[in-house]
């Protein structure tokens, strides 16, 4: 997935699978601890650690770290600016495919 | 916008696809397996067979051997299937499951040892039923639909049994029996085994 798709306006941020993942999971969900999105990403503590944090950075998501037991426990959730770049992003791919649907109608 | 390629297509087809499965794998417990909800029908029959043949359809000698017996078997099969689907098995949505179930099984035991000790053992079945039908209608809203549906029949057939105990022992058996083998055929052919 991602790299060749030719999209200029496509969002690079979420473009990437992991942060598409993380942004999805969380989309379904009010909020998804570390342990959980990295079951559901199979993924390594290292790769979802930096992939969150660059969507963090850019305001898709939020971080609430927090203890439970007394362990540290961090949780994430989908921003209002994250949900939109996703809806963005399903839009943008559906124009691809209504473009490419059209093309063959024409053909 | 210029027109995708054949390769831009199918890349876009594999992004939503992967959108979709993760959305629902973050969402849902998607392992439910068929063949897991067949072993424990089956199991459910023989158990119900065995307790009518000692002449005490009750008998915790029968049914909690069973009940350890189909938790073993349902949680190989949901295993097995979750490593055929590529699904994590230790979801956030199964722990829900976990957590919706529990206390419906702790009522349960303190319930049926309060109404043995009170001589209501007629009451049983409709307690078994009631109780466990609430449990999975409560933990199907984090599974497939299906699963929500068979929680809602064995309410219902918990309600039958508390209503009418004289049916307490038939409705066991179907609920138990028949309702898994029902519904195990009904995920194995429409979610996937």
């Amino acid at each position: 997935m991602a790299g060749s798709l030719a999209a200029e306006d496509l969002d690079r941020l979420i473009h990437e699978r992991i942060r598409l993942g993380i942004v999805s999971a969380l989309a379904a969900n009010d909020s998804l601890s570390f342990a959980d999105l990295k079951d559901v990403l199979r993924t390594t503590d290292g790769n979802l650690s930096v992939h969150a944090r660059k969507l963090e950075e850019a305001g898709y998501i939020r971080v609430l770290k927090g203890f439970e037991d007394r362990k540290p426990r961090t949780e994430y959730r989908l921003t209002a600016k994250g949900r939109r770049a996703l809806e963005t992003y399903l839009a943008h791919m559906e124009q691809i495919l209504s473009a490419a649907r059209e093309a063959l109608e024409r053909s | 916008m210029s027109i995708p390629t054949h390769e831009e297509r199918e890349e876009v087809k594999a992004t939503l696809a992967f959108i979709r499965q993760t959305m629902e794998s973050a969402s849902s417990f998607t392992a439910i397996s068929g063949w897991g909800l067949l072993g424990v029908g089956v199991l459910g029959l023989v158990a119900s067979g065995v307790a009518a043949r000692l002449e005490d359809p009750t008998t915790l000698r029968v049914w909690i051997p069973t009940a350890a017996l189909a938790v073993v078997v349902a949680g190989v099969a949901n295993a097995y299937k979750a490593r055929r689907l590529d699904v994590p098995l230790w979801s956030g949505s199964f722990r829900k499951l976990v957590w919706v179930m529990a206390p419906v099984v702790v009522a349960g035991a303190v319930l049926t040892y309060a109404l043995a000790g009170a001589g209501a053992r007629a009451l049983l079945p409709g307690l078994w039923l009631a109780l466990y039908g609430a449990g999975v209608t409560a933990g199907g809203t984090l599974s497939v639909r299906a699963i929500r549906g068979m929680g809602l029949v064995l309410l219902a057939f918990g309600a039958a049994a508390l209503l009418a105990p004289q049916w307490g022992s038939m409705l066991l058996a179907a609920g138990f029996g028949a309702i898994h083998l029902i519904f195990g055929i009904l995920v194995l052919t429409r979610h996937g085994g």
